[in-house]
């Protein structure tokens, strides 16, 4: 491949949209991202709009990118030419910040999903929380409002905990109604954080046990960057005595666009390589 | 730019949509209301010969269940718990207004359920006949055929005894060639949406079939003439999608949501099974023969869908799904029957096979017609339509 093969990745989660634009090789190099809280607007809007920016910022036009793949709410997505499903992408995110990656955890707005890969980003397992919200990247943002923080301290705070208060980690309501008892009682803000982190921490716990999960474990994800979340999964750890090694990379918000655009590009080729071999045959 | 659908086609496509899911048949009714002599015959999964009815001055009319569109409160009490949805919203509707107005019921033979759901009917004394229709499994025209013909004969006794018309063989080549040319469009929606699936979804195609089975095949021909006019025009914009059969949900539909999930998660249906009965007859029937009723008795026989509600020796389904796939340029196979379906569950393990024996990617799930939750579904097509894309 002698001239720079774009392609972009965009991410639809439930609050936030992440952008990415790539080079495709055998060795993808990130050029460009931008992250974009949806808030109260139309998402298939603030989509379209970032991709142009992002476009015209890279003073690149659509027909120049040879593949566009979105993940997450992709349907929202109107521009682009294909969709992945989120496993596979944050697999290959993760894999692309850590090469090493053998187990991915997503630590989503509305779930946290364990997955664990091979050498090549292929998906072999997966365990994901149910219904229900508690161990998710929302209920925190929720708990944390109501506490007066935004999404952005409740890391900090959290690390701020001395005597922890654990939170139902079963159901999302039961553990609003504990952090309400909690306030009552009055407990300290960085206590009932961390007791909320803990919570989402024993369920990740208990999903990478069942996956039977093999270090290093990479965090994707809203969450992944949260100093709170990552030392509880690792405190969690170390109280059942297992030695896992976890990284959290800072651009890992992106694993899930960077990876829709590396398996865009990748599936680009493999299109072509078909046609190829259409014309042969 | 993409090139939008023409508003016209959106337009076709809500009316399909509202007729498809009208529970009270309100089209149906209206229809009936205008002559003393029409009848509304209404018939259950997989396939009734609606000629028939249709040369005897009647309506046949799909009843092919409530979906999430009907809350079930009394039909649960007629069904155990192991019984699909199908039968408990019909009898629902049953017990409800829905089917009043209705002359009479055919019920073809697909399982113990539509067995005992004729009896219900009886018992409930809604119509003025309901028949249990028991499709031949010997097809040998001088042994099932004229089991067959000695059926349809009885159904057409049914609908004179109640308005006196004698089907004339003109009148019932008239009703074959109608149906022939709803079949052959049908076709044509289908053929098209194998070259260019982004022209109509697979959820809008599902709402034109389905409306078909609730207004009178007139009616239905002109919207599907004006659709197959309108889809053969360039518009909307190829997706990076892999593309499906869909096979098992013959009788109890599956949610649209559900539909609509497996096509988000980046699968093309190419081809299906919904609604099959409105596809059965493969080909055409021949539409000038002094005796009609023979040669719709002939093409029960020798031009019958691929179905798990039929025997199959000498042309095995699984070959059958095989080359569906292939004809399609399908990459793949999704089994999606209903739960407790008896007849797609028990056939499920042959066609797998025949899928593995071709080389067929295949993935299956099972639903009832009033699933609200698609996240698995969506998960395990999703995850099915990446592994077809990335590593197949």
């Amino acid at each position: 491949m002698s001239e720079v093969v774009y392609t972009m990745g965009i991410d639809v989660g439930s609050n936030f949209i992440k952008l990415v634009l790539m080079e495709y090789s055998d060795n993808p190099k990130l050029i460009d991202k931008h992250t974009e809280k949806i808030r109260k607007r139309n998402p298939t809007q603030v989509a379209d709009e970032m991709v142009q920016i992002m476009l015209d910022k890279n003073k690149l036009n659509y027909e120049d990118v040879v593949y566009l793949a979105s993940t997450g709410e992709g349907d929202l997505v109107k521009r682009k030419r294909g969709h992945f499903y989120g496993m596979t992408t944050h697999s290959r995110g993760a894999h692309f910040f850590y090469p090493e990656a053998r187990t991915v955890v997503d630590l989503g707005a509305l779930y946290v999903r364990c997955i664990r890969i091979n050498e090549g980003a292929r998906v072999e397992d997966y365990k994901m929380t149910g219904q229900c919200a508690s161990g998710s990247g929302q209920f925190l943002e929720n708990i944390s409002r109501y506490l007066g923080l935004s999404i952005e301290e409740v890391g900090e705070v959290s690390l701020q905990a001395t005597n922890p208060e654990i939170s139902s980690g079963i159901c999302a309501v039961l553990a609003e109604t504990d952090v309400i008892n909690m306030v009552s009682r009055g407990i300290r803000t960085p206590d009932i954080i961390k007791g909320i982190h803990l919570s989402i921490a024993s369920r990740v716990i208990k999903l990478l046990g069942s996956l039977k999960a093999e270090s290093p474990i990479i965090l994707t994800g809203g969450m992944a960057l949260n100093k709170g979340m990552i030392q509880a999964i690792d405190e969690t750890l170390k109280e059942g005595n297992k030695k896992f090694v976890i990284h959290a990379h800072p651009d890992s918000i992106y694993a899930g666009a960077i990876g829709a655009a590396i398996w865009g590009g990748y599936r680009h080729f493999r299109l072509l390589e078909k046609e190829k071999q259409a014309v042969v045959a | 730019m993409m090139k939008q659908a023409p508003e016209r086609l959106t337009a076709l496509l809500d009316e399909c949509k509202t007729l498809a899911f009208d529970l009270n048949f309100t089209y149906a009714k209206q229809w009936k209301s205008k002559s003393k002599y029409r009848l509304l015959v209404g018939y259950l999964p997989i396939y009734v010969p609606r000629e028939i009815i249709h040369a005897a001055n009647g309506m046949p009319v799909g009843i092919i269940g409530v979906g999430d569109r009907k809350q079930i409160i009394k039909g649960d009490a007629y069904y155990q718990s192991y019984i699909c949805h199908l039968p408990r919203g019909i009898i629902e509707m049953v017990l409800d207004t829905n089917l009043d107005t209705f002359d009479g019921f055919l019920f073809p033979s697909i399982c113990d359920c539509v067995r005992n759901l004729s009896g219900m009917f009886k018992l409930a004394k809604k119509g003025k006949f309901s028949r249990y229709f028991d499709y031949p499994q010997n097809f040998e025209k001088h042994i099932g055929g004229t089991f067959y013909r000695e059926l349809i004969e009885t159904v057409i006794h049914d609908m004179f005894l109640i308005n006196d018309m004698k089907i004339t063989t003109q009148h019932l080549n008239d009703s074959i060639a109608l149906y022939n040319r709803n079949r052959e469009l049908i076709e044509m929606i289908y053929n098209i949406r194998q070259e260019f699936p982004w022209r109509l979804s697979a959820v809008d195609t599902y709402h034109i079939i389905r409306a078909g089975m609730v207004i009178n095949v007139e009616k239905h021909n002109e919207i599907l003439e004006e659709i197959v006019a309108l889809i053969d025009n360039d518009f909307g914009e190829p997706m990076d999608n892999i593309r499906v059969v869909i096979s098992g949900s013959f009788c109890e539909q599956p949610p649209i949501g559900m539909i609509k999930s497996i096509e988000m998660a980046g699968c093309y249906i190419v081809d299906d099974d919904f609604m099959l009965g409105s596809r059965w007859i493969n080909g055409g029937i021949n539409n000038t023969s002094a005796d009609p009723l023979n040669e719709i008795v002939n093409s029960f026989l020798t031009q019958s869908a691929p179905s798990s509600a039929i025997y199959d020796v000498g042309n095995p389904k699984s070959a059958r799904l095989v080359s569906q796939v292939r004809n399609r340029k399908a990459d793949g196979v999704i089994f999606c029957a209903a739960s407790f379906c008896d007849p797609a569950l028990l056939d499920r393990p042959d066609l797998q096979k025949g899928c593995d024996d071709a080389g067929i990617a295949h993935i299956n799930f099972q639903f009832h017609e009033n699933t609200g939750q698609f996240k698995v579904i969506k998960e395990q097509a999703g995850t099915f339509s990446d592994s077809i894309k990335l590593w197949v």
